[in-house]
């Protein structure tokens, strides 16, 4: 468990391609990587406990197994730390028995001090303990009872269950958002390696040494950082679960719907994992280019409030007829956009503002804090969608002339914008303005100071697209818990509002690209589930 | 017995822990003009020529181990002395460093002069206090008497030696898991390649050798490499330090030319077996497979001969067993031994030494079953060269070997349980039967 452990190097698209033999056939796989995501490069799955794409490889599990030809025969060699060289000789279970052989015993040891709580645990489903094993096992136990297991992890966890067994470790408290159970661990260090390397404080360490080895935390200190979630998803059994979401849900009865978190400008890639109409929790979604495989804890907790405190539709013709008569009234508009904002809704303001004519002004921006990226899954930036403003010439940064200049205005409409809540003091000034229209998912302090407030949809629950902080395109997808079905997204009201309703995302993109020209040319079908670079972005 | 030269041992008893005594017998004579005015290539060479292999139990030549170290890498080069002693059985370089420290330093220094070091370090195990007591006296002789330091005898040359203390873990004898240790981390096995050679400790070039290796230098040096070639076999040159030990007249430390017949050391050097007939032998420490009375016989010890009767050499730590024994209790001791010892990395290892360990202890217990013996050998063929270090195969190769040649041993213990022949009942269920 050294700190030399290095990295990875994963494949990209423009790696050389070589040629080398697997089972005496050629393929041709990225040259540059280790042989484990060569061969899944070609469709050659090899099963790996230890082993993640995202953090530095420990080679500790043993379970990937393949032969290679050397100068001292075949030998077997662990596919995690083989780099791939041109023309070397690879024999997997396809056309090796001693490879078969090789991989059937270490799932045996691995199973050896693993419980068989399979039905109880709540990993299963997604274990990769199990996965090996319906994949390339099934095999028979060769165990009697009598040989028993060794916990003689953490002794102040230790107790004797109701058969007269020594057990130990069952749900060990390790800070406010996670919970161990040592019987379950397979020791394969990921954790320690994701807490080490990944989120640079060592809270966590393997304690003791051969099969009463246990994860632990310092003596008297708590897992509690920003990304200890994390540990949770990394984890390849059931050894590490959130709290939050232990024993609310069969990962089996979960649909996952793909999306972007928009609390904070990366954009971190999600699964949003529902049922029931309702989000059962947020996990990351790889995108090596964005967030790999984490999400802060910000981003992931965000979820319990989204089906909260909705605000409820209202009818849109009390909206049109207001707005329609500010304008006939030839009083000023102000169009204030919070960071949330898909860039659809963007093009249904800009098109708001374009058939307001010269009575409405565009705003945008928030009072909140900007930080700094922490070079894991957070920009620090609240305003999720600053590039996507930027790209769509609407303001990004200019709340504070909104208020100062809020006496000229004679109705203000604000689209997912809780002004009021994130600086009240300045946000008064607001109230000078007569009409007060607020759009908002949240029946939030905008909402409340209001005059007339109408629900639209939270970002989880609409299709669309943002521009993260590396100016990537990406795109959202609806998830299925509105908790109603007459609420709408917001660029179908504003857009209605202008006198042309999109009818979908697809057409509000397409309509996007009229207000920027790095969009004219992509339609939203074609954007991929990992985005898209747009011009003048760095990867 | 034919009088052997002593390399390492000469200095044994006669109070060779001063360096004055030490001088007086010889001692220092190399770091001289002599060692100063050759090159380091000219240096590694003469130690390729003297045929010099490690002592530590792989056996790797010295010379070809320090070729690999690399030139101009612009990073320091360390020499560690692996003086982790912890096979079972072996208690050579205890008794070295405890009766003649000057040699090691002196070793070292040339050593140092060969790879271009500047530091070494001595990772010495942590119950051996005597010896740390002893190094460290040597330590401040030789650096009062300018062996050590600044500009050694007028040189350019600055070397320096640090004791670190270990903490008695087996695991840290292995030369990555050591490294770790010494740089204050969990003493477990680096994934290779890097080979410490390239990057070892701190990530520099660091050059792992035994206690005994190093003491071979100073005779090497002041002799011709022939003459040390001579007296070994003709792919391992010079004199071993055994370690004797177990149902022997005289246990104890004794050299003897590579190559001298087994026999020859049990009858000869230890004052032949007692207490019973022969029954096994463990040629090169607790890890080795043993070998029965017959191979006893013709054995000789040297790496070869070893190695083709499918056991090794070792670290030439003989464990000498007779036939009151029953091979079940000492395999026993190994699985308690080795199931402790594991570094928890790799899982075969991790698991399966625990595992052994359980079910040898129920066999000892009485409680073993038909059908043990054959799951011990197979999940044994699991531990072949899957995991980083040897640790799994020091258990496993010892419970493949004792239980093919001692097999009436196991089957005496494995009958007193009388529900022996009882079937192993399948109490899971398979997932073929629902899906």
């Amino acid at each position: 468990m050294s700190n030399y452990y290095n990295m990875p190097k994963l494949p990209t698209e423009n790696s050389p391609k070589v040629e080398i033999f697997v089972d005496d056939k050629p393929v041709m796989v990225p040259g540059d990587t280790n042989l484990l995501e060569a061969l899944k490069a070609v469709g050659i799955e090899t099963p790996h406990v230890c082993y993640h794409p995202f953090l530095p490889v420990s080679g500790n599990c043993r379970q990937c197994l393949v032969e290679q030809e050397g100068p001292r025969g075949r030998m077997l060699v662990i596919a995690c730390y083989t780099p791939v060289a041109p023309g070397m000789k690879i024999y997997t279970p396809a056309s090796s028995a001693r490879v078969k052989n090789a991989r059937r015993a270490t799932q045996e040891f691995m199973l050896v001090n693993h419980p068989l709580d399979c039905p109880i645990c709540d990993k299963a489903g997604e274990c990769t303990l199990q996965e090996n094993y319906m994949e390339a096992g099934q095999n028979e136990s060769r165990m009697r009872p009598e040989y028993g297991k060794n916990y003689h992890g953490n002794p102040a966890h230790q107790f004797i269950d109701a058969k007269g067994q020594l057990r130990g470790g069952k749900h060990v408290d390790l800070g406010p958002r996670v919970l161990l159970d040592e019987e379950r661990c397979v020791q394969c260090d990921r954790c320690v390696r994701f807490m080490r390397s990944i989120a640079g404080s060592e809270q966590l360490q393997l304690a003791g040494r051969a099969d009463h080895t246990y994860i632990t935390t310092f003596p008297g200190e708590k897992l509690d950082h920003e990304y200890d979630l994390c540990v949770t998803d990394v984890c390849p059994v059931g050894a590490m679960t959130a709290k939050y979401f232990r024993f609310q849900k069969r990962v089996w009865l979960l649909s996952h719907t793909p999306t972007v978190s928009m609390d904070d400008s990366l954009g971190a890639n999600i699964w949003l994992d529902h049922a029931d109409g309702r989000i059962y929790r947020v996990m990351p979604r790889c995108n090596p280019e964005v967030n790999r495989s984490w999400l802060s804890n910000t981003s992931r907790l965000a979820f319990q409030n989204f089906g909260k405190n909705r605000l409820p539709f209202m009818g849109f013709h009390v909206i049109q007829n207001l707005v329609s008569g500010v304008k006939a009234e030839g009083g000023k508009i102000a169009l204030a956009a919070g960071g949330t904002c898909t860039i659809e809704d963007l093009a249904a303001l800009r098109m708001l503002k374009d058939s307001l004519g010269d009575s409405a002004e565009l705003f945008g921006g928030t009072f909140k804090k900007v930080g700094s990226p922490d070079g894991i899954a957070m920009s620090g930036d609240p305003m999720a969608n600053r590039a996507g403003f930027k790209l769509m010439g609407v303001p990004e940064n200019n709340l504070a002339d909104l208020t100062k200049r809020a006496g000229e205005f004679k109705l203000l409409l604000t689209v997912n914008l809780d002004i009021f809540g994130e600086d009240a003091s300045q946000a008064s000034a607001l109230e000078k303005i007569q009409n007060r229209v607020v759009l908002s998912a949240f029946n939030d302090e905008t909402a409340a100071h209001g005059t007339l407030s109408c629900g639209v949809r939270h970002w989880s629950e609409v299709q669309g697209t943002m521009v993260n902080s590396l100016n990537i395109l990406q795109k959202l997808n609806a998830c299925p818990v509105c908790p109603d079905e007459k609420i709408r997204p917001a660029y179908e009201i504003l857009s209605e509002l202008a006198g042309c309703m999109f009818e979908s995302a697809a057409d509000a993109f397409k309509h996007a690209g009229k207000y920027a020209a790095a969009l004219s040319g992509l339609s939203y079908d074609t954007i991929k589930s990992t985005g898209k670079l747009l011009e003048g972005g760095e990867a | 017995m034919a009088e052997c030269v002593k390399v390492c041992t000469a200095n044994f008893g006669k109070g060779a822990q001063d360096i004055e005594v030490y001088k007086k017998l010889g001692g220092y004579a190399n770091i001289s003009e002599k060692l100063f005015n050759m090159s380091q290539f000219e240096l590694i060479d003469y130690v390729q020529r003297s045929n010099l292999r490690g002592r530590g139990g792989a056996g790797f030549p010295t010379g070809m181990k320090w070729s690999f170290v690399p030139r101009n890498s612009g990073k320091p080069v360390y020499i560690v002395v692996n003086a982790d002693e912890g096979e079972g059985g072996t208690f050579k370089d205890h008794f070295l460093m405890l009766e003649d420290p000057h040699r090691l330093i002196e070793g070292l220094i040339i050593a140092g002069w060969a790879l271009g070091s500047r530091a070494a370090y001595i990772y010495c195990r942590g119950e051996f206090l005597p010896c740390i007591e002893s190094i460290n006296k040597a330590l401040n002789q030789a650096y009062a008497a300018g062996y050590l330091g600044e500009n050694i005898m007028g040189t350019k040359f600055c070397f320096d030696i640090f004791v670190h203390r270990g903490a008695g873990a087996y695991i840290c004898g292995e030369e990555t898991a050591l490294i770790n240790s010494l740089e204050g981390q969990k003493g477990q096995p680096r994934l290779k390649p890097p080979f410490p050679a390239v990057s070892g400790a701190w990530k520099s070039p660091t050059c792992v050798n035994n206690v005994e290796t190093i003491m071979a230098l100073p005779w090497i040096l002041s002799h011709e490499p022939e003459e040390y070639a001579r007296m070994g076999t003709p792919r391992a040159g010079g004199t071993k330090v055994f370690c004797i030990s177990g149902d022997v007249k005289n246990p104890g430390v004794y050299e003897a030319p590579l190559g001298t017949p087994m026999m020859t050391m049990i009858n000869d050097y230890a004052g032949g077996v007692v207490g019973g007939k022969l029954k096994a032998v463990l040629p090169g420490g607790s890890s080795c497979a043993p070998l029965t009375a017959e191979e006893a016989a013709v054995a000789t010890m040297d790496y070869e001969c070893l190695a083709s009767m499918k056991t090794m050499f070792g670290s030439g730590a003989m464990i000498v067993i007779n036939d009151t024994h029953n091979m079940v209790d000492l395999l026993n001791c190994l699985g308690n031994f080795y199931s402790h010892e594991s570094c928890g990395q790799c899982t075969p290892c991790r698991e399966g030494t625990g595992l052994l360990h359980r079910m040898l202890n129920l066999i000892v217990a009485g409680k073993g079953h038909d059908g043990d013996v054959e799951l011990m050998q197979s999940l044994c063929g699991g531990f072949g060269g899957v995991t980083i270090c040897p640790l799994s195969i020091s258990l496993g190769g010892p419970v493949s070997s004792y239980t093919a040649k001692f097999r009436a041993d196991f089957d005496e213990y494995i009958a007193k349980n009388p529900d022996h022949a009882k079937p192993r009942v399948q109490e899971t269920y398979r997932p073929g039967i629902f899906w």
